[in-house]
């Protein structure tokens, strides 16, 4: 017996699109339909349009302040406010001593979300190909129920969980026996703040946000390799893992790392969880351990600050770190979503910044 | 790639070996993903348990001696409703556009914008509102940036599920309607709609779950207010759970920690709540769907 | 097809129009502001101010600095029982977000250590710092065993520089004679909320520090140093806090929260002063501070309390502040209500009692400068 698999999703196939081709027969209340959902079709690409309109017209002072120096200095300071004089540079004034430099911010955010990307991937399709090949049916639903009950959590629960439970927990039990691993890698090497605020417990708290995304495309097209392959295969001989390595793996190698740069764009804005973790510190971390700052998170902390500046380029140097950010996460987020088209279009897998 | 394998004569033991090894290892990997959750949602649970009591339900953040989570919560009910009503429609009538009338390409344009839309970090969503709605347009804070914040953040989600509901409808029924000689709109109302409505309403669910948990686009837009919400659109700062949490997280005394747990607890829950929620809607219309087809 | 593309784009195309003439509404202060330290017309005899109870009840929203705060908490039942129709709901968040949400009207009151900047000012015309009281800030350590460390301002600045590492360093001995001081590594703890307390604290050290005074002087909020160890916190309460679990730690915390960091075991500090001597945080090193320093308030009542010279004068002393826009209030009953509740609360027998202040370790306002605060309270009209 030949299984036909039924393609999920694709709207442009099959009687739809014979019957949109008919446009002649429509009515005037279908028309009108036509007209008003269409509009409303346009609302994402509108809303993305002015997303990145109002941070250009807004940031557009802040860089030119700056110059290539937001992308070189770590020195990020909105300005002493209570200095008469003010700092003018090329024709745009700022408080006295305002510095505009992102280093800090994109080696903060650059390093999180890459440790958590490398430990995310590994643990993601591990966990999937375990629970797709030797978990019984049965249990399979109650547990896949693990990977949306991850998916679903809040970021605010995240951060509070690591900042009440799981960084003191780092900090009492974990950092002091890695850091003695330090000896041989001097990775591990480095002083850590008594609630496990810093570095690498943010990276840690973002693997787990990350993995939902990675396991559950992961998921999706494991179960899509031909049944036939990886029968084969065994009839062969071949042991479970060898069929895993020879057969799923290059079958779903691509889907893999598209959603791992789905998750690592959502790795890159994550912004509450990271805030209570991290330390919020404005230079880049001393040792793996230290506190540091990313652009998300400072953007959340300094915005009430950037209120009190008179002459307004506090709010601007902020516009500038978020359409850093911004451009960092369509980049990823674009490559992710062209390899994904070509594999499902299923829904997007959920667990967005929540 | 087969025959490599076939004429190839590894050792059987080491070959059962390195298959043990991985399987260890993708077992420790599966446990790594099932204990956290798991250890998240009950040590947040069991920190909340001693702080739920009904006075969160009756206090305000504001009670000194006895803080509680009314204006926290009925502002999370209004931000939400808020978002069924500006962002539900427009996501809806959105999906069937691309669903039923947009042509191929176009579609697929406005397909993947949507998609991009909804890879945006949630705090730039929340800058561009607080520059252009709060500051610009001098809304101040207020309900309506805050929804709108949320609206352009959940809208992709909707419009996504909408339009898979609408092309997960048997091929069968639009033949039927086809047949018949039905206008589009007859159709789409009459004969697609029934069928893939429990499919919206699992893409309002999540759209729902992610706007009860967000908190970044809410700082600068929503503010926080410690009384109950209050009608105005504008200038109007309003409260809601998660900015209880992240607040009162980061104030030492025992009574804050108490109010942010309880405050992680409620959220959690509310959350967990929406997600099986949407599930069970999602598996009635699967079985619904298998009913349909002929 | 092609209407519909033109459609989004003229609707991006709309928008951004739209936007960009409202943005053009948006003020920058393209010019250094004239001096906000206004020099004449100090009218010696303060116009009366109307107070008394609204007709309707008025909340006045307040927030900002945790140190005024539990000063606030103990004049809310106050108020309300001396005038009914009044309720106070104070509120933390740190003196850069009390001055921000007061100048934007979304509060009422502005709790604020620090005064407003002169391009605040500039930039909110009519907008008010009103002393309520006198405070200051303590020096904190957890070093358990020693009591009575002496440090002073430009020791204390190397210890935030990074110069200065564990706490037997000779410049630190050398204040300490005949003390042992452990090896202990400091641990510098700072605040990461746009604070007050930071704006008094770094005005010490830029007044003591020369080094500190071109460097990252003083403001609510600074340039840091980059300290290894130097670990952040919200708020005072949370000062206290991780000072606690720190040994070794240095800490600037309020007095109004200093009897908690005691209880905790922290060690208060004594600071070499401008005269040279070493006192600590009391009613009476503070009110030497605010009586050599009364003279030098100006009529804005921008005034800075840091290291006042006198044998007895605490060093880090200051006016606590409640900001006030009087362009946003919106009606002549809430104009009122603050009138009343700022006149109330600097009066000694209504708020400034003496049991009031001494529970959060505050001094009343100078004499000489009750007449100025009732020339700004009578600017408040609705």
């Amino acid at each position: 017996m030949i299984l036909v698999r039924r393609r999920a999703g694709g709207s442009s196939t099959g009687p739809a699109r014979v019957a949109r081709t008919r446009t002649h027969e429509l009515t005037t209340g279908d028309r009108i339909l036509q007209w008003v959902s269409g509009i409303a079709a346009t609302i994402p690409l509108a809303g993305l349009l002015f997303i990145t309109t109002i941070l250009v017209i807004w940031a557009i002072p802040a860089i030119i302040y700056s110059g290539f120096t937001v992308f070189t200095s770590d020195k990020f300071f909105i300005g002493n406010f209570y200095n008469l004089n003010f700092s003018s540079v090329n024709g745009v004034v700022a408080p006295f001593g305002a510095n505009y430099g992102a280093l800090t911010f994109i080696i903060g955010t650059m390093a999180t979300s890459l440790i958590a990307l490398v430990l995310a991937v590994p643990i993601s399709v591990g966990g999937v190909l375990m629970l797709s090949e030797w978990i019984p049916r049965q249990l399979e639903g109650p547990l896949s129920t693990f990977l949306e009950l991850l998916a679903g959590i809040p970021s605010v629960v995240f951060g509070f969980w690591g900042l009440t439970v799981f960084g003191p927990f780092l900090g009492a039990h974990v950092y002091p026996a890695l850091s003695h691993l330090g000896v041989v890698l001097p990775f591990f090497k480095g002083s850590w703040a008594y609630n496990g605020q810093g570095l690498l417990t943010a990276s840690l708290v973002l693997t787990l946000m990350i993995i939902p995304i990675i396991a559950s495309t992961t998921r999706q097209l494991v179960k899509r390799v031909p049944v036939l392959a990886s029968e084969g295969a065994l009839a062969l001989g071949m042991t479970k893992y060898e069929v895993v390595r020879v057969v799923t793996i290059p079958y779903v190698r691509t889907g893999i790392i598209a959603s791992a740069l789905l998750g690592w764009g959502r790795a890159l804005g994550e912004t509450i969880a990271v805030l209570l973790i991290i330390g919020m510190a404005n230079n880049p971390p001393v040792g793996i351990y230290g506190t540091t700052s990313t652009l998300a998170s400072t953007i959340a902390d300094e915005l009430d600050s950037a209120l009190s500046d008179g002459t307004g380029m506090a709010l601007r140097a902020m516009a500038m770190l978020g359409l850093i950010l911004l451009v960092m996460s369509l980049i990823t987020n674009l490559t992710g979503r062209l390899v994904v088209r070509r594999i499902s279009s299923d829904a997007l897998p959920v667990g967005r910044g929540v | 790639m087969l025959s490599r394998w076939a004429v190839e004569s590894k050792a059987p033991r080491f070959r059962h070996v390195r298959g043990i090894v991985f399987w260890i290892l993708c077992g420790i990997a599966l446990l790594l993903i099932i204990t956290p959750a798991l250890a998240i949602v009950i040590s947040v649970l069991v920190k909340a348990a001693p702080a739920l009591k009904w006075s969160l339900l009756t206090n305000t953040t504001q009670n000194v001696q006895n803080p509680g989570l009314q204006n926290a919560i009925l502002g999370t009910l209004v931000l939400s409703l808020g978002v069924v009503v500006v962002a539900g429609p427009i996501g809806i009538l959105g999906g069937i556009y691309l669903a039923e009338f947009a042509p191929k390409r176009l579609g697929g344009t406005l397909r993947f914008f949507s998609e991009v839309l909804a890879g945006v970090p949630s705090i730039v969503i929340g800058l561009v509102a607080y520059t252009a709605l709060v500051v610009a347009l001098h809304w101040g804070f207020s309900v309506l940036s805050a929804i709108i914040a949320l609206s352009l953040l959940t809208l992709p989600y909707i419009v996504k599920t909408t339009e898979v509901s609408f092309a997960q409808v048997p091929r069968t029924l639009r033949e039927a309607a086809i047949a018949l000689g039905l206008s589009r709109i007859t159709t789409i109302r009459k004969v697609l709609l029934p069928p893939a409505l429990p499919g919206i309403i699992s893409g309002m669910v999540i759209a729902l779950a992610i706007s009860t948990g967000e908190t970044a686009p809410l700082l600068y837009t929503a503010s926080f207010s410690n009384t109950n919400p209050s009608a105005g659109l504008f200038h109007n700062p309003i409260g809601y759970l998660t900015y209880v949490t992240y607040y009162y997280v980061q104030l030492p005394g025992a009574q804050d920690q108490a109010l942010a747990s309880a405050a992680a607890g409620v959220t959690i829950l509310l959350v967990l709540l929406l997600i099986f929620g949407g599930r069970a809607i999602t598996a009635r219309q699967r079985k619904m769907v298998a009913r349909l087809d002929v | 097809m092609n209407v519909r593309r033109h459609a989004s784009i003229g609707f991006a195309v709309i928008t951004g129009a739209v936007l960009v003439s409202a943005c053009g509404s948006t003020s920058t202060v393209t010019a250094p502001p004239t001096s906000a330290a206004s020099s004449a017309s100090s009218s010696p005899t303060a116009a009366a101010v109307q107070t008394g109870n609204p007709t309707g009840a008025q909340t006045l929203s307040e927030a900002g600095s945790s140190l005024l705060y539990p000063y606030l908490q103990k004049l809310a039942p106050g108020i309300t029982a001396a005038f009914p129709n009044i309720t106070l709901t104070p509120a933390a968040g740190g003196s850069g977000t009390g001055q921000s949400e007061a100048l934007s009207g979304t509060i009422d009151l502005g709790g604020s250590d620090a005064y407003l900047s002169a391009a605040q000012v500039s930039a909110n015309a009519g907008a008010m710092n009103i002393p309520i009281a006198v405070s200051a800030q303590a020096i904190n350590y957890n070093l358990p065993g020693i009591t009575n460390l002496k440090l002073s301002g430009s020791v204390i600045a190397q210890i935030y520089q990074g110069t200065i590492t564990t706490w037997n360093d000779p410049a630190i001995a050398a204040l300490n004679t005949g003390v042992t001081l452990p090896s202990t590594p400091i641990v510098p703890v700072r605040r990461s909320d746009s604070s007050g307390d930071t704006f008094i604290f770094t005005s010490f050290l830029s007044a003591t520090n020369t080094t500190w005074a071109s460097g990252p002087a003083f403001g609510t909020t600074v340039p840091w140093p980059a300290v290894s160890s130097e670990l952040t916190a919200s708020g005072n309460p949370a000062m206290v806090d991780t000072c606690h679990s720190t040994p070794g730690c240095i800490a600037y915390i309020g007095v109004s929260v200093e009897g908690a960091a005691l209880v905790d075991g922290l060690g208060e500090a004594e600071l070499e002063n401008a005269s040279g001597s070493y006192v600590q945080p009391a009613s009476s090193t503070i009110t030497a501070a605010v009586t050599a320093g009364a003279s030098k308030v100006p009529a804005n009542l921008a005034a800075s309390l840091i290291y006042e010279t006198g044998a007895q004068a605490y060093p880090i002393v200051n006016f606590e502040y409640l900001i006030v826009n009087p362009s946003k209030i919106t009606s002549s009953d809430t104009a009122l209500a603050i009138r009343t509740f700022i006149e109330w609360a600097i009066s000694s027998t209504g708020g400034a009692t003496a049991d009031n202040l001494s529970a959060v370790g505050f001094v009343p306002l100078p004499t000489t400068v009750i007449p100025l605060v009732n020339t700004a309270i009578a600017q408040i009209t609705g």
